[in-house]
Protein backbone atom coordinates (compact mmCIF):
# COMPACT_ATOMS: atom_id res chain seq x y z
CA UNK A 1 0.00 0.00 0.00
CA UNK A 2 1.46 3.23 -0.89
CA UNK A 3 -0.88 6.44 -0.90
CA UNK A 4 1.61 8.90 -2.41
CA UNK A 5 2.55 6.68 -5.30
CA UNK A 6 3.75 8.89 -8.14
CA UNK A 7 2.55 7.54 -11.78
CA UNK A 8 5.27 7.51 -14.44
CA UNK A 9 4.13 7.04 -18.19
CA UNK A 10 4.03 3.47 -18.80
CA UNK A 11 1.27 3.73 -15.64
CA UNK A 12 -0.48 6.33 -17.70
CA UNK A 13 -0.03 3.74 -20.71
CA UNK A 14 -1.74 1.50 -18.73
CA UNK A 15 -4.24 2.73 -17.21
CA UNK A 16 -5.43 4.62 -20.76
CA UNK A 17 -5.29 1.12 -21.96
CA UNK A 18 -7.76 -0.26 -18.78
CA UNK A 19 -10.22 2.50 -19.73
CA UNK A 20 -11.16 0.05 -23.31
CA UNK A 21 -12.30 -3.24 -22.74
CA UNK A 22 -10.83 -5.56 -20.96
CA UNK A 23 -10.14 -8.56 -23.81
CA UNK A 24 -12.17 -11.60 -22.60
CA UNK A 25 -9.57 -14.01 -23.06
CA UNK A 26 -8.03 -16.28 -20.43
CA UNK A 27 -5.03 -14.24 -19.82
CA UNK A 28 -6.42 -10.28 -20.56
CA UNK A 29 -3.30 -8.84 -18.65
CA UNK A 30 -0.87 -10.59 -21.74
CA UNK A 31 -2.78 -9.16 -23.95
CA UNK A 32 -3.09 -5.70 -22.67
CA UNK A 33 1.22 -6.35 -22.20
CA UNK A 34 1.10 -7.36 -26.01
CA UNK A 35 -0.54 -4.07 -27.09
CA UNK A 36 2.23 -2.03 -24.47
CA UNK A 37 4.85 -3.49 -25.93
CA UNK A 38 5.74 -5.13 -21.81
CA UNK A 39 5.93 -8.27 -20.09
CA UNK A 40 2.88 -9.48 -18.96
CA UNK A 41 4.40 -9.63 -15.21
CA UNK A 42 4.96 -6.12 -15.16
CA UNK A 43 1.54 -5.27 -16.10
CA UNK A 44 0.13 -7.67 -12.97
CA UNK A 45 2.74 -5.77 -10.95
CA UNK A 46 1.67 -2.40 -11.99
CA UNK A 47 -1.96 -3.41 -11.58
CA UNK A 48 -1.15 -4.05 -7.68
CA UNK A 49 0.92 -1.27 -6.82
CA UNK A 50 -1.84 1.45 -8.75
CA UNK A 51 -4.50 -0.65 -6.96
CA UNK A 52 -2.69 -0.42 -3.50
CA UNK A 53 -2.23 3.67 -4.48
CA UNK A 54 -6.22 3.78 -4.99
CA UNK A 55 -5.16 4.80 -8.81
CA UNK A 56 -7.52 1.19 -10.09
CA UNK A 57 -10.53 1.23 -7.95
CA UNK A 58 -11.11 -2.27 -9.57
CA UNK A 59 -11.38 -4.10 -13.10
CA UNK A 60 -15.19 -4.90 -13.13
CA UNK A 61 -18.56 -4.90 -15.47
CA UNK A 62 -20.67 -1.65 -15.86
CA UNK A 63 -24.01 -2.99 -15.68
CA UNK A 64 -27.01 -1.64 -17.27
CA UNK A 65 -29.62 -0.84 -15.51
CA UNK A 66 -32.51 -1.18 -17.23
CA UNK A 67 -32.31 -5.34 -18.10
CA UNK A 68 -31.94 -5.39 -14.10
CA UNK A 69 -35.46 -3.68 -13.32
CA UNK A 70 -33.91 -0.11 -12.68
CA UNK A 71 -35.74 2.02 -15.30
CA UNK A 72 -36.25 5.44 -13.69
CA UNK A 73 -33.59 7.84 -12.31
CA UNK A 74 -33.13 11.65 -11.42
CA UNK A 75 -31.03 13.84 -10.22
CA UNK A 76 -31.80 15.66 -7.33
CA UNK A 77 -30.09 19.52 -5.63
CA UNK A 78 -30.22 20.74 -2.84
CA UNK A 79 -30.46 24.09 -0.63
CA UNK A 80 -28.33 23.38 2.47
CA UNK A 81 -26.89 25.97 5.10
CA UNK A 82 -23.28 25.48 5.55
CA UNK A 83 -23.81 24.11 8.58
CA UNK A 84 -25.91 21.17 7.53
CA UNK A 85 -23.99 20.14 4.74
CA UNK A 86 -22.23 17.36 5.99
CA UNK A 87 -25.25 15.54 7.95
CA UNK A 88 -27.81 15.89 5.67
CA UNK A 89 -24.80 14.66 2.70
CA UNK A 90 -24.40 11.52 5.16
CA UNK A 91 -28.23 10.84 5.53
CA UNK A 92 -28.39 10.88 1.59
CA UNK A 93 -25.34 8.72 1.18
CA UNK A 94 -26.73 6.09 3.33
CA UNK A 95 -29.46 5.02 0.52
CA UNK A 96 -28.24 2.27 -1.64
CA UNK A 97 -30.43 3.79 -4.41
CA UNK A 98 -27.88 6.83 -3.98
CA UNK A 99 -25.10 6.18 -6.58
CA UNK A 100 -23.35 9.97 -6.83
CA UNK A 101 -23.13 12.49 -4.10
CA UNK A 102 -21.43 15.51 -4.44
CA UNK A 103 -21.03 18.75 -3.51
CA UNK A 104 -20.71 21.41 -5.18
CA UNK A 105 -20.58 25.23 -5.93
CA UNK A 106 -23.71 27.50 -6.76
CA UNK A 107 -26.72 27.70 -4.74
CA UNK A 108 -28.11 24.34 -4.22
CA UNK A 109 -24.90 22.73 -2.15
CA UNK A 110 -25.31 19.41 -2.95
CA UNK A 111 -26.02 17.28 -5.86
CA UNK A 112 -27.24 13.13 -5.83
CA UNK A 113 -28.86 10.86 -7.88
CA UNK A 114 -31.74 8.34 -7.25
CA UNK A 115 -32.07 5.00 -9.32
CA UNK A 116 -34.50 2.92 -8.68
CA UNK A 117 -37.24 0.24 -10.36
CA UNK A 118 -39.84 3.20 -11.85
CA UNK A 119 -41.06 6.81 -11.15
CA UNK A 120 -42.84 5.93 -8.13
CA UNK A 121 -40.17 4.35 -6.75
CA UNK A 122 -37.69 7.13 -7.10
CA UNK A 123 -40.58 9.91 -5.93
CA UNK A 124 -40.80 7.85 -2.77
CA UNK A 125 -37.15 7.34 -2.12
CA UNK A 126 -37.07 11.55 -2.42
CA UNK A 127 -40.02 11.87 -0.05
CA UNK A 128 -38.47 9.86 2.53
CA UNK A 129 -34.77 11.60 2.34
CA UNK A 130 -36.22 14.67 2.28
CA UNK A 131 -38.35 14.09 5.24
CA UNK A 132 -35.36 12.72 6.97
CA UNK A 133 -33.00 15.63 6.44
CA UNK A 134 -35.64 18.04 7.08
CA UNK A 135 -35.58 19.58 3.35
CA UNK A 136 -38.57 21.13 2.54
CA UNK A 137 -39.88 20.60 -0.90
CA UNK A 138 -38.79 24.45 -2.24
CA UNK A 139 -35.55 23.71 -1.41
CA UNK A 140 -35.15 21.01 -3.76
CA UNK A 141 -35.04 20.53 -7.56
CA UNK A 142 -35.90 16.97 -8.73
CA UNK A 143 -34.65 16.78 -12.02
CA UNK A 144 -35.79 13.32 -13.57
CA UNK A 145 -34.23 11.36 -16.58
CA UNK A 146 -35.69 12.39 -19.72
CA UNK A 147 -33.02 10.41 -21.65
CA UNK A 148 -29.27 9.48 -21.52
CA UNK A 149 -27.06 10.73 -24.31
CA UNK A 150 -23.90 9.40 -23.92
CA UNK A 151 -21.96 7.73 -20.83
CA UNK A 152 -18.04 7.36 -21.82
CA UNK A 153 -15.67 8.05 -18.87
CA UNK A 154 -12.29 8.34 -20.50
CA UNK A 155 -9.69 10.17 -19.61
CA UNK A 156 -6.76 11.24 -21.15
CA UNK A 157 -3.59 11.33 -18.75
CA UNK A 158 -0.89 13.64 -19.28
CA UNK A 159 1.99 13.62 -17.37
CA UNK A 160 2.43 16.19 -14.46
CA UNK A 161 5.87 16.98 -13.53
CA UNK A 162 6.81 17.41 -10.40
CA UNK A 163 3.08 15.46 -9.27
CA UNK A 164 2.55 12.16 -8.06
CA UNK A 165 -1.20 13.00 -7.11
CA UNK B 1 -29.65 -14.00 -17.09
CA UNK B 2 -29.89 -17.11 -15.41
CA UNK B 3 -28.62 -17.19 -11.24
CA UNK B 4 -25.18 -18.50 -12.83
CA UNK B 5 -25.25 -14.98 -13.97
CA UNK B 6 -26.70 -13.30 -11.01
CA UNK B 7 -23.81 -14.90 -8.99
CA UNK B 8 -21.03 -14.46 -11.54
CA UNK B 9 -21.95 -10.26 -12.17
CA UNK B 10 -21.86 -10.28 -7.89
CA UNK B 11 -18.32 -12.01 -8.09
CA UNK B 12 -17.20 -10.14 -11.36
CA UNK B 13 -18.10 -6.99 -9.65
CA UNK B 14 -15.48 -6.82 -6.85
CA UNK B 15 -12.90 -7.05 -9.37
CA UNK B 16 -10.79 -8.83 -11.68
CA UNK B 17 -7.80 -10.55 -9.40
CA UNK B 18 -4.44 -9.70 -10.63
CA UNK B 19 -3.29 -12.55 -11.44
CA UNK B 20 -2.37 -14.17 -14.89
CA UNK B 21 -5.49 -15.63 -15.53
CA UNK B 22 -8.09 -14.14 -13.79
CA UNK B 23 -11.23 -15.69 -15.37
CA UNK B 24 -10.29 -18.77 -13.77
CA UNK B 25 -9.69 -17.54 -10.41
CA UNK B 26 -13.30 -16.09 -10.22
CA UNK B 27 -14.59 -18.91 -11.96
CA UNK B 28 -12.77 -21.31 -9.10
CA UNK B 29 -14.98 -19.82 -5.82
CA UNK B 30 -18.15 -20.00 -8.02
CA UNK B 31 -17.35 -23.62 -9.30
CA UNK B 32 -17.26 -22.56 -13.06
CA UNK B 33 -14.50 -23.60 -15.78
CA UNK B 34 -13.01 -20.69 -16.97
CA UNK B 35 -14.47 -21.12 -20.15
CA UNK B 36 -17.93 -20.64 -19.15
CA UNK B 37 -16.99 -18.13 -16.85
CA UNK B 38 -15.39 -15.90 -20.07
CA UNK B 39 -18.59 -17.11 -22.86
CA UNK B 40 -21.22 -15.88 -19.95
CA UNK B 41 -19.37 -12.83 -19.96
CA UNK B 42 -19.46 -12.18 -23.62
CA UNK B 43 -22.82 -13.48 -23.69
CA UNK B 44 -23.88 -10.67 -21.25
CA UNK B 45 -22.26 -8.15 -23.17
CA UNK B 46 -23.90 -8.89 -26.56
CA UNK B 47 -26.93 -8.76 -24.33
CA UNK B 48 -26.12 -5.81 -23.51
CA UNK B 49 -26.19 -6.21 -19.75
CA UNK B 50 -22.36 -5.37 -19.42
CA UNK B 51 -22.11 -2.38 -21.11
CA UNK B 52 -18.31 -1.82 -20.84
CA UNK B 53 -15.63 -4.14 -18.75
CA UNK B 54 -13.27 -1.43 -17.50
CA UNK B 55 -10.81 0.28 -15.09
CA UNK B 56 -12.44 2.10 -12.26
CA UNK B 57 -9.88 4.83 -11.87
CA UNK B 58 -9.65 7.70 -9.09
CA UNK B 59 -8.70 10.53 -11.77
CA UNK B 60 -8.17 12.71 -8.71
CA UNK B 61 -5.12 10.42 -7.76
CA UNK B 62 -3.68 11.20 -11.32
CA UNK B 63 -4.07 14.62 -10.53
CA UNK B 64 -7.68 15.10 -12.88
CA UNK B 65 -9.13 17.43 -9.82
CA UNK B 66 -11.34 19.43 -11.46
CA UNK B 67 -15.17 18.14 -12.04
CA UNK B 68 -17.72 19.81 -13.42
CA UNK B 69 -21.60 19.38 -14.09
CA UNK B 70 -22.81 21.70 -16.61
CA UNK B 71 -26.08 22.41 -16.70
CA UNK B 72 -27.21 23.93 -20.61
CA UNK B 73 -30.55 26.07 -21.63
CA UNK B 74 -30.80 25.37 -25.20
CA UNK B 75 -34.09 26.91 -25.46
CA UNK B 76 -35.51 27.15 -29.23
CA UNK B 77 -32.40 27.37 -30.51
CA UNK B 78 -31.09 23.38 -29.97
CA UNK B 79 -33.94 21.76 -32.77
CA UNK B 80 -33.69 19.31 -30.75
CA UNK B 81 -30.14 18.37 -31.68
CA UNK B 82 -28.22 19.74 -28.49
CA UNK B 83 -27.93 16.38 -26.90
CA UNK B 84 -26.06 14.73 -29.90
CA UNK B 85 -24.32 17.68 -30.14
CA UNK B 86 -22.91 18.08 -26.72
CA UNK B 87 -22.19 14.51 -26.63
CA UNK B 88 -19.98 14.27 -30.03
CA UNK B 89 -17.32 16.77 -27.86
CA UNK B 90 -14.68 13.59 -26.76
CA UNK B 91 -14.32 15.49 -22.94
CA UNK B 92 -17.91 15.15 -22.36
CA UNK B 93 -18.12 11.88 -20.27
CA UNK B 94 -21.71 12.24 -19.11
CA UNK B 95 -24.65 14.12 -21.18
CA UNK B 96 -28.29 14.02 -20.10
CA UNK B 97 -31.44 15.24 -20.88
CA UNK B 98 -33.82 16.01 -17.94
CA UNK B 99 -37.06 17.52 -16.90
CA UNK B 100 -36.64 21.61 -16.65
CA UNK B 101 -38.81 22.88 -13.08
CA UNK B 102 -40.69 25.89 -15.05
CA UNK B 103 -39.69 29.26 -13.69
CA UNK B 104 -37.32 27.95 -10.87
CA UNK B 105 -34.34 25.61 -13.00
CA UNK B 106 -35.34 25.88 -17.02
CA UNK B 107 -31.73 24.07 -17.64
CA UNK B 108 -32.70 20.79 -19.58
CA UNK B 109 -29.28 19.08 -20.60
CA UNK B 110 -26.43 18.17 -18.54
CA UNK B 111 -23.00 17.32 -19.48
CA UNK B 112 -19.94 16.16 -17.06
CA UNK B 113 -16.48 17.22 -17.54
CA UNK B 114 -13.08 16.57 -15.75
CA UNK B 115 -10.07 18.12 -16.40
CA UNK B 116 -6.65 19.12 -14.42
CA UNK B 117 -7.39 22.71 -13.53
CA UNK B 118 -10.44 24.58 -13.19
CA UNK B 119 -9.42 27.17 -16.11
CA UNK B 120 -9.13 24.22 -18.51
CA UNK B 121 -12.53 22.97 -17.77
CA UNK B 122 -13.87 26.70 -18.07
CA UNK B 123 -11.99 26.95 -21.37
CA UNK B 124 -13.13 23.83 -22.58
CA UNK B 125 -16.74 24.43 -21.87
CA UNK B 126 -16.93 28.17 -23.54
CA UNK B 127 -15.21 26.06 -26.64
CA UNK B 128 -18.19 23.86 -26.95
CA UNK B 129 -20.67 26.64 -25.84
CA UNK B 130 -19.50 28.67 -28.97
CA UNK B 131 -19.76 25.67 -31.43
CA UNK B 132 -22.84 24.58 -30.18
CA UNK B 133 -24.37 28.13 -30.06
CA UNK B 134 -25.36 27.91 -26.45
CA UNK B 135 -24.49 30.92 -24.33
CA UNK B 136 -26.75 29.99 -21.44
CA UNK B 137 -25.37 27.60 -19.60
CA UNK B 138 -23.76 27.28 -15.45
CA UNK B 139 -20.89 25.60 -14.54
CA UNK B 140 -21.62 23.62 -11.25
CA UNK B 141 -18.00 22.41 -10.05
CA UNK B 142 -17.65 20.02 -7.29
CA UNK B 143 -15.73 20.17 -4.41
CA UNK B 144 -16.09 17.58 -1.89
CA UNK B 145 -17.35 14.04 -3.52
CA UNK B 146 -19.52 12.16 -0.47
CA UNK B 147 -20.44 9.20 -2.56
CA UNK B 148 -19.63 7.92 -5.73
CA UNK B 149 -19.95 4.33 -6.90
CA UNK B 150 -21.88 2.24 -9.83
CA UNK B 151 -25.49 2.92 -10.00
CA UNK B 152 -26.39 -0.76 -10.50
CA UNK B 153 -24.47 -2.97 -8.03
CA UNK B 154 -25.44 -6.48 -7.31
CA UNK B 155 -25.17 -6.97 -4.22
CA UNK B 156 -27.17 -3.72 -2.91
CA UNK B 157 -30.05 -2.73 -5.26
CA UNK B 158 -29.56 -5.12 -8.45
CA UNK B 159 -29.51 -8.85 -7.89
CA UNK B 160 -33.03 -10.32 -7.63
CA UNK B 161 -34.33 -7.18 -6.21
Amino acid sequence: MNPDRSTDPADLALLEALQDDIPLVPRPWQDIAERLGVTEDEVIGRLHALSGAGIIRGISPVIESRPLGLHAATLVALRVTEDRIDEVAGIISAYPEVSHNFRRDGEYAIWFTITAKDRAAVDGILARILAAAGVAPADALDLPTVRRVKIDVRFRFVPQPGSGA
Amino acid sequence: MDATDTLLLAALEEGLPFVAEPFAAVGKRLGIPQGEVIARVRRLKEAGIIRKFRARIDQRKVGIVANALVAWKPGDYGNGETGARLAAFPSVTHCYEREPIPGRWEYTHYTVHHGYSRDAVEREVETIARAIGCPDYTILFSTREFKRVPNVRMGENGGGS
